[in-house]
């Protein structure tokens, strides 16, 4: 039996225990909060523009159950917001007991409030993580879902201090970079001006706090978007995002709301009294980070270098997933990431070769492009989605983005690749 | 594992960030150490959001100031007792397993202050008492103050392992204490207690001649059992108790050498309990700045045993050798 550990428990790391577990392994997830998917607490954006093909991919390709949690907890289906159409909304409130409850079903461990803070070596190889209660937690394959945002440290130096997002590091400690302490030296994210990180690209109203006419509306047609006065309107702010995609001229001149159980405010910080000098906002007040009229939290501080097949380079039994394996956005590429990493976890605990995904499916054409990207000093400046920016545009160009869920059938059909997620190695 | 994270026993008191910050050095925070980025051993808090949002400048800094002597007390001819009034405030931060004050002559200069591991607290009257062996020149400097006693602090590393000693509840403790040893050993004995502990206390009077705590630690209603612990059969019923009861975590009060002994008598054991002993270092600021504590561990880092929770088998075994 092989026994596979994953270090962070977000929508990469739970990816990676299911992939991880259909392939036969014994899976423990640890993580350092009390509850699982991280950021994935307070996202909740699916299948808008390229994620609707991706996410089609995986489910083809045997990875329907974190996309089967998050249709079915959708608040919103097949919504249109500035620049993005077909999008899916789900309910943040409902979806992490929905995704615990999957991992234990299928017998997956999983340590809540269990954080990594350093690693055991021997000679290339990772023996064992030790936790911040001074135990070792030993297996035969790693894999690091640890993001890269955070902590207070980082979001004060590259950002404007601890805004007390859901990673709540000063409730849980910080984020450790396994890769890192295990001697492989992290890559860092920068914005347009070159300073490290990018903040995180939305911030979550309390929907009670907002008037009732914005109320009906966010339930009834999931987006609400307000104009934004012209004195406060400002364009610079968008380079400072991390999510290219809705670095968009519309996104500068108006508030968009999005409603995911929470208002999802499509932008990085707002001060609150400027906010609430618009229309229907007068008594707003943020969910999540806490001090959303701040600042945010800063991201893309540790990246660690990989190979296609989501192994870390340099260390011989250690493979990445999410954000800690590029300058990726969002759930559906934490997922698509994640699940690679937990399949090749298997076969390299059995010595098998590891698989990439080929590059004419979008999934496996992100991990790749990607990481060639993540080599060169403009590279480093972008970010990689399925639903924006540069990534979205090559899509569009290479004729791979489609909603036609029966083409994205065949495509995974032809590669010979249907299911392979969902296939025992042992 | 790419260089060993140490533990600051200061991190996150409103002693921190201290002047260690300011230069670089601090024990705990990577960017306080001139890194980019977060790679801290988190304590609980971020320093470095201290530091910045306190100006970029460390924190108020222990101040010493002169007490009244409330009384002396003659323990054995080369002990005394003092109980010093200092404000409650103080008593309180004092009300810990490894805590201890400077003290010195007022009249003398700040170099005479020499480290005392406090004994007994009220909190209620804000008072400590302390034990002194007449050993120097800076605690002979301290007989015949009888009015007053200039005190700073407080400071909290006189006890290595502290982390084990709060982290114990409802276990088994073997409290290990001779000569000086035994002041130390009293707050650890009450902190155990409180938690639910069963202790044995064996207390050898070694140089000081007399066994000085029985008052301290008579409500504790514990096995006391007093023991030459440099005579073989002393020896031999310290080993008798490591291997015919199961404890979960045994305190050494004393020399370096005792420590050691212990230790590897513990390594013999196939349940080993945890350690705890006092840090025996030479200790002269207690701010980590004045390097005479510093000690060298094996990665070829030096430490600031004042300062620094270092790993109690590392640190003794590296002063013996140091001094073999």
């Amino acid at each position: 039996m092989a026994s596979i550990v994953i270090i962070g428990g977000g929508w990469a790391g739970c990816a990676a225990a299911v992939a991880a577990s259909q392939a036969g392994a014994e899976v423990l997830v640890l993580e350092k909060t009390d509850m699982l998917l991280g950021l994935g607490n307070v996202g909740g954006i699916m299948r808008n523009n390229g994620r609707y093909t991706a996410a089609e991919e995986m489910i083809n390709l045997g990875m329907g159950k974190p996309f089967d949690i998050t249709d079915r907890a959708a608040r919103h289906t097949m919504i249109e917001f500035p620049g993005h159409s077909h999008a899916s909304l789900y309910d943040v409130t409902k979806v992490e007991p929905m995704v615990r409850r999957l991992l234990e079903e299928m017998g997956v461990k999983i340590r809540l409030m269990s954080r990594a803070i350093d690693v055991i070596k021997k000679g290339n190889a990772v023996k064992g993580i030790l936790m911040a209660d001074d135990t070792i937690v030993e297996g035969d394959v790693f894999i690091e879902t640890t993001g890269s945002t955070g902590p207070m440290g980082n979001c004060l130096k590259y950002g404007n201090g601890c805004a007390m997002c859901i990673l709540r590091c000063p409730s849980f400690g910080p984020r450790t970079s396994i890769s890192q302490r295990a001697g492989v030296e992290d890559i860092l994210g920068q914005r347009g001006d070159e300073c490290y990180g990018a903040f995180s690209g939305s911030c979550k109203l309390n929907k009670d706090s907002l008037s009732q006419e914005i109320r009906d509306r966010l339930n009834r047609e999931g987006v609400v978007v307000l104009k934004v006065p012209a004195e406060d309107v400002k364009p610079e702010k968008l380079s400072v995002k991390v999510c290219q995609q809705y670095a968009l001229k519309e996104y500068a001149e108006n508030i968009v709301l999005l409603d995911t159980g929470h208002a999802k405010l499509m932008t990085p910080f707002y001060p609150l009294e400027k906010l609430r000098k618009i229309c229907g906002l007068e008594n707003a007040r943020y969910e999540d980070p806490y001090s959303g009229g701040k600042g945010n939290s800063v991201r893309y501080l540790s990246i660690a270098p990989r190979n296609n097949s989501m192994k870390v380079e340099g260390l011989e039994n250690l493979l990445c997933g999410g954000e800690k394996a590029g300058l990726f956005v969002g759930h559906t590429e934490a997922i698509t990431t994640g699940s690679l990493a937990g399949h090749n976890s298997v076969r390299l605990a059995l010595g098998m070769p590891l698989l990439e995904l080929p590059r004419n499916l979008v999934t496996g054409d992100i991990i790749a492009y990607a990481n060639e990207r993540i080599k060169t000093k403009e590279g480093l400046k972008k970010r990689y989605t399925f639903a924006g920016a540069e990534f979205f545009e090559r899509m569009k160009e290479r004729k791979m983005y489609t909603i036609d869920k029966q083409e994205i059938e065949r495509r995974v059909s032809r590669m010979d690749l249907t299911d392979i997620f969902n296939e025992k190695l042992i | 594992m790419i260089g060993r994270k140490l533990e600051c026993i200061d991190a996150g008191s409103e002693y921190c960030p201290c002047f260690l910050a300011e230069t670089n050095e601090c024990i705990t925070c990577s960017h306080l150490q001139g890194k980019e980025f977060c790679d801290c051993n988190w304590r609980g808090v971020c320093i470095y959001q201290e530091y910045v949002w306190s100006g970029h400048k460390s924190k108020g800094i222990r101040k010493s100031f002169p007490v009244a002597v409330i009384g002396t007390n003659n323990l054995s001819e080369n002990t005394i007792g003092f109980k010093l009034g200092v404000t409650k405030t103080l008593a309180r931060e004092l009300d810990n397993p490894g805590a201890y004050v400077f003290l010195r002559d007022d009249d003398k200069p700040g170099f005479f202050d020499v480290p005392m591991s406090v004994m007994a607290v009220d909190t209620i009257k804000g008072e400590i008492q302390v034990a002194v062996q007449l050993r120097g020149a800076k605690t002979k400097a301290l007989t015949g103050l009888e009015r007053k006693i200039t005190v700073r602090g407080p400071y909290w590393n006189g006890i290595l392992g502290q982390r084990y000693l709060k982290g114990i509840k409802d276990g088994n403790c073997l409290v290990i204490a001779r000569g000086i040893g035994q002041a130390p050993a009293v707050k650890v004995a009450r902190f155990l207690n409180r938690g639910n502990n069963r202790v044995k206390i064996i207390v050898d009077p070694g140089k000081i001649g007399v066994v000085f705590i029985n008052e301290f630690i008579k409500d504790l209603h514990c096995e006391i059992e007093e023991l030459d612990l440099n005579s073989k059969q002393g020896i031999k019923v310290v080993k008798k108790y490591l291997k015919n009861v199961s404890y979960d975590l045994v305190f050494s009060g004393g020399s370096d050498k005792q420590h050691l002994y212990i230790i590897q008598e513990i390594d013999r054991l196939e349940n080993k309990p945890y350690i705890v002993v006092t840090n025996n270092s030479e200790i002269c600021c207690g701010e980590g700045i004045c390097g005479s504590c510093s000690t060298r561990i094996d990665s070829g880092v030096r430490v600031k045993a004042c300062k620094v929770q270092l790993d109690v088998r590392k640190a003794i075994e590296r002063r013996i050798l140091n001094n073999g």
